[in-house]
């Protein structure tokens, strides 16, 4: 495979005894088996169930909300409305890191009190003996709702007169970038082509909907063990409810999927005041048809690029335009809008550049986080207005990508210089060829290959100046612990963090035990986002096992009299290279490091790179630790007559930096195909006046095993990232091209772009008679 | 959540009739309707009787060229049955696109058909060759072709006392094909956009029987028969086929919902059945040529 030098981490040359193999990731036989328990399989005695309440109203005042029948249904507990939560009403929605601010406003109450602003909006919380019960008093609480206007698209929501939804004009969070000379850039071009793309609402459509257990134990600490991908949200649950934030602690379970739908808290606090309440456990799992309602999905998006090119297919200027639909609270609006802004231009340099972005306030469902955060959304417009420019010049597409492509070096929309490889080119001339011959039209299908490339973060916000601990021990029989509260959501997160280990230390993998999800008893690791987890915990574990490592080889060296950099470690043998006579089993250097007081473990802290932000008025600044780069490649058949779209080959091609797990990454590609087909082709949450009409997965159309094409993953590794041995993250970056890639599949295989997405045959018969009647 | 519910587990046949004679319940077959339904929106006391037990409701008989399919007979069995290809290749087509193999190994084709929506997949392959149904109840038996079972929008003519029994039809011709194609909006687990059924039987060269059955598309499955009648008496140039397909589309009164639009609805009828039909027309032809 191939390498670059990379100029920050330093490239590790020696092979990797264990990185980089596919192993058995240690959560797979608990998962395959079935044993592995999830949130919603936890009881306790005296457990109770909690239902909640939602608005059935978009937008309407709440004159009253009267609980006395359930209150007395025999079996209920406790009903709590907004009257009955403490006064510091609200929790925090968005997430600041460890140490950085709130963004403005984006306080959500816990319970809708006077008003609810979007249909599905909690109301009330009960907690009774069984499901049936909870589920019988929810259904005897009268709502009495006096419906108030309300405002359901994002350009009405901007436009005067509005009603208000949030702060005093709709607007949850704007951005700009000014960049370079714009209209001496367009002067330069020799045409210019302007779109409009527009994206829907996704659900993440996790196989686990939240889920959740909380009770108060002996030492009046409150307790949660949860399905989340932030364990630091005990801080959030402690503020919202009044309690010092040692007082509870949240645990993270194996989590049945996330995909940024468990982010930002979802029920833990409603939990968390029900148990309060009840002084018992109480537990909830929320029904599929409720979990819709209970986190946000992704934000529709409306975005206009107009592009300067000149005849040889170089970009001299462009201009973007972002409008999201927020929904009814900001959440993370603000930041997903932020992400949108930064990749606006995708894996292209931009020298000449305008972007104007809007997240504005609606009656519709909170959007929150969603895999790509933005990015994606982004990315899609950049790679259809490739294929759009490329048209309009008479070129390949791949020859006008080629000529933009953004290269190690050059800076970014808003200035930051890219110092990891960038290996768009490769990735996508690789992906395409795996893509081989096309077959044969026949009368009715039309077969399409399209490509898409992007750019996409990983690592936090640098102004949220993010930080990650874990702690790595030997035991006296030479087993191995490491202990990290990273939430493990499915992509091997904790099973990553053995292998790091195992490559260290030298023992095979299955020695390694990683504890982790604790927000009281492991070391905090941040959260399970921004694909983030491999390389803050990674690092921070490379960290500690490295010292752990350099105590042992440092006792070895004494006892055999040799300098600790003539020894290495493997097998769960310690040895003198080129000496395999001088040796000791590591339980047996382990007890020489005890016998001689040096320490066993390690408890190491990674820093991500900070930044002060950047400038509200040119939107220029160091925004992101670093970026990963790849493509995909489809194949599809379009039936010209009926519009049915079948993809054929789904093709990832990623440069990862460096594998930690190959399975684990193709796995992360595997499903990224499937997910980004959903988002090109069925998956759509449609709503009306505020209403969700796609309320179940039999309406909500993800892609099923019948659906699934030939995928295959092909992985580049430059060893440049900032990850540990120079990986970059890819749980997001793999998914950012997936969509955009088959929608210019189908423009090939049809001969016409279709700018709004989900591409539904309707929408494909449409374009093809509208193309037929203009010629 | 899914409310409380009665079940009666019957252990014959004479047992089942006899409940369902004397008390208000409902026949549960393979729960794929009933259960999504109560879950969504149902109350709690209903009460349900098991067909689980009673095996002489299950399974295919090919007699001569008729075939009798007991009504709890499930998707899988249809894919399963050997002889099935020959006596039904539009039954079979549709069974392999039915749901999902986890439904289709629950999914019973009395209950698709007693469940009458307009989406039911079974009904145009079953109304493409001409089957009848039988019903059974504690007072006697009645067959009736299932054209004239169905009556509107999940409206039927099964009375509440009764089972369905069978489904029978003849095996089509020697010179005929016998096709279905589905639409839907993913390949796995859809509810159907459009569903078609054809049947086309040639005769020395000329069309001398034609079916042409519709789902998704009115308030209940239906035959196309005006379509039909176009296409008998002569052979089927690429004008009379369009024409016919035109015609079916017409005779289509689809709605708008969140699958599609009724607009797209017709249009796909016509592109669909003309692309059966011309199937349908060489297929049969081809076999008259050996
Ligand atoms: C995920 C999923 C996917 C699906 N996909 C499809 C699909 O692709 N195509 C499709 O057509 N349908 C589909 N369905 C719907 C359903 O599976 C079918 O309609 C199925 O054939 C119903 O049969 P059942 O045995 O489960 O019926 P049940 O739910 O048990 O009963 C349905 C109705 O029929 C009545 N009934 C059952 N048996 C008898 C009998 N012998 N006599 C009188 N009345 C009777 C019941 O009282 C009830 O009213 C799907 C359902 C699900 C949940």
């Amino acid at each position: 495979m191939n390498r670059m030098e990379n100029p920050l981490a330093g490239v590790k040359s020696e092979k990797f005894r264990q990185v980089g193999k596919p192993l058995i990731r240690t959560d797979s036989p608990t998962k395959v088996y079935g044993t592995a328990v999830y949130a919603g399989d936890l009881t306790m005695p005296g457990m109770l169930y909690a239902a909640v309440l939602h608005s059935e109203r978009a937008s309407a005042l709440l004159r009253r909300v009267d609980t006395t029948r359930a209150k007395e249904l025999p079996g209920v507990h406790c009903v709590l409305t907004a009257e009955d939560l403490p006064a510091s009403q609200g929790v925090m929605t968005d997430m600041p890191g460890q140490t950085g601010g709130m963004t403005k406003n984006t306080k959500q109450p816990i319970l809708a009190k006077d008003r609810v602003r979007f249909c599905g909006e909690p109301i009330a919380l009960v907690a009774a003996e069984s499901v049936a019960i909870a589920e019988q008093a929810i259904g005897l609480i009268d709502v009495d709702y006096q419906d108030i206007d309300g405002v359901y698209d994002p350009f009405d929501a901007l436009a005067p007169g509005a009603p208000i939804v949030y702060g005093d004009d709709n607007v949850v969070a704007s951005y700009k970038i000014r960049k370079g000379d714009i209209e001496k850039g367009f002067a330069e071009a020799d045409v210019i082509v302007e779109n409009t793309f527009t994206t829907q609402y996704q659900e993440q459509a996790f196989l686990e909907p939240e889920a959740a257990l909380a009770w108060v134990d002996e030492l009046e600490v409150l307790n949660i063990r949860s399905s989340t991908q932030v364990v630091e949200h005990y801080r959030a649950v402690a503020d919202a409810i009044g309690l010092p934030h040692n007082r509870v602690r949240l645990r993270a379970e194996f989590v049945g999927g996330g995909f940024g739908g468990k982010e930002v808290m979802t029920i833990e606090v409603w939990l968390a005041l029900l148990a309060l309440a009840s002084r018992r456990p109480v537990r909830l799992v929320q029904p599929r048809e409720r979990s819709f309602l209970s986190h946000g999905p992704r934000h529709p998006f409306n975005i206009t690029h107009r592009t300067g090119v000149t005849r040889d297919g170089k970009i001299t200027a462009l201009q973007i335009s972002f409008t999201s639909d927020a929904g009814a609270y900001a959440k993370l609006s603000p930041y997903i809008l932020l992400y949108a802004t930064v990749g606006a231009t995708g894996p292209y340099r931009v020298d000449n550049l305008h972007v104007d972005s809007v997240s504005a306030a609606t009656n519709n469902l909170p959007a929150c986080a969603f895999r790509g955060f933005g990015t994606m959304q982004a990315n899609l417009a950049c790679e259809g207005q490739m294929e759009e420019i490329a048209k309009t010049l008479g070129m390949d597409s791949m020859e006008v990508r080629r000529r933009n492509f953004i290269r190690t070096g050059d800076a970014n929309a808003t200035g930051q210089i890219i110092r990891s490889a960038v290996w768009s080119d490769q990735c996508a001339t690789q992906a395409l060829a795996a893509l081989g011959k096309r077959p044969e039209n026949s009368q009715t299908t039309r077969i399409g290959h399209g490509v898409a490339c992007y750019q996409q973060s990983y690592g936090r916000i640098l102004w949220m100046k993010d930080s990650s601990e874990a702690w790595v021990g030997v035991e006296m029989d030479g087993t191995v612990v490491v202990r990290s509260a990273v939430a493990d959501i499915g992509g091997g997160q904790s099973s990553a963090l053995a292998q790091i280990t195992a490559e260290i230390l030298g023992v095979p993998m299955k020695e390694v035990v990683v504890y982790f999800g604790d927000g009281a008893v492991t070391p905090l690791a941040g959260t399970s986002t921004a694909s983030r987890a491999l390389y803050m915990s990674g690092n921070a574990t490379q960290m500690a096992a490295t010292r752990v490592r350099e105590n042992l080889l440092g006792c070895a060296g004494r006892h055999f009299s040799v300098e600790a950099e003539e020894l290495d470690m493997n097998d769960s043998q310690v040895f003198v290279v080129g000496d395999p006579k001088r040796s000791m089993t590591i339980n047996d250097c382990v007890k020489l490091c005890a016998a001689e007081g040096v320490h066993r473990h390690n408890l190491a802290i990674f820093k991500a790179p900070t930044s002060e932000g950047i400038d509200p008025e040119t939107g220029q600044g160091e925004v992101f630790p670093d970026f990963t780069y790849g493509a995909h490649a489809a194949q599809v058949a379009v039936d010209i007559e009926t519009g049915e779209v079948r993809v054929l080959q789904s093709i990832g091609a990623h440069d990862v930096g460096q594998a930690i797990n190959l399975r684990a990454v193709e796995g992360q590609v595997e499903g990224s195909a499937l997910m980004g087909q959903g988002f090109a082709l069925c998956e759509e949450l449609i709503l009306e006046q505020g209403q969700l009409q796609t309320r179940s997965l039999s309406e909500y159309l993800i892609p099923t095993s019948e659906d699934v094409p030939k995928i295959k993953a092909i992985i580049l590794e430059s060893g440049s990232g900032l990850g540990p041995f120079g990986s970059k993250g890819i749980g997001e970056p793999v998914y950012a091209p997936v969509a955009a890639s088959i929608a210019n599949a189908v423009t090939d295989a049809i001969g016409v772009h279709i700018f709004e997405l989900p591409i539904t045959p309707e929408k494909i018969v449409k374009a093809l008679r509208r193309k037929e009647t203009v010629g | 959540m899914l409310p409380s519910f009665e079940l009666l587990e019957p252990h014959s046949l004479d047992e089942a009739l006899k409940m369902l004679a004397t008390s208000e319940a409902t026949p549960l077959a393979g729960g794929t309707n009933l259960l999504p339904d109560l879950r969504a929106h149902g109350r709690a006391g209903r009460r349900f009787i098991s067909l689980a037990a009673l095996d002489q409701l299950r399974g295919v008989e090919h007699k001569g060229n008729r075939v009798i399919m007991g009504g709890s007979t499930t998707l899988n069995d249809i894919l399963r049955d050997p002889l099935m290809p020959k006596a039904a290749p539009s039954l079979v087509s549709m069974a392999k696109v039915f749901a999902g193999t986890m439904i289709r190994n629950a999914a019973t084709i009395a209950g698709n058909i007693c469940y009458g929506s307009p989406s039911a997949d079974a009904i145009p392959p079953l109304l493409s060759v001409d089957a009848e149904v039988t019903l059974t109840s504690a007072a006697g038996e009645r067959t009736l072709p299932l054209d004239s079972f169905l009556l509107g929008y999940k409206k039927t003519a099964h009375q509440p006392d009764e089972l369905l029994k069978t489904v029978a039809w003849t095996i089509p011709a020697a010179d005929s094909a016998n096709l279905f194609y589905k639409l839907g909006r993913r390949r796995g687990d859809a509810i159907t956009v459009v569903g078609v059924a054809v049947t086309v039987v040639i005769e020395s060269g000329s069309c001398s029987k034609a079916r042409i059955a519709l789902g998704s598309v009115a308030p209940t499955v239906f035959r196309a028969k005006e379509a039909e009648n176009i296409l008998i008496g002569g052979p089927l140039t690429a004008a009379t086929i369009d024409q016919a397909a035109l015609t079916a589309a017409q005779a289509s009164r689809p709605i708008d919902d969140i699958r599609a639009s009724a607009e797209y609805r017709r249009h796909a009828v016509h592109m669909l059945v003309r692309r059966l039909l011309t199937q349908a027309w060489q297929t049969s032809g081809a076999k008259q040529h050996d």
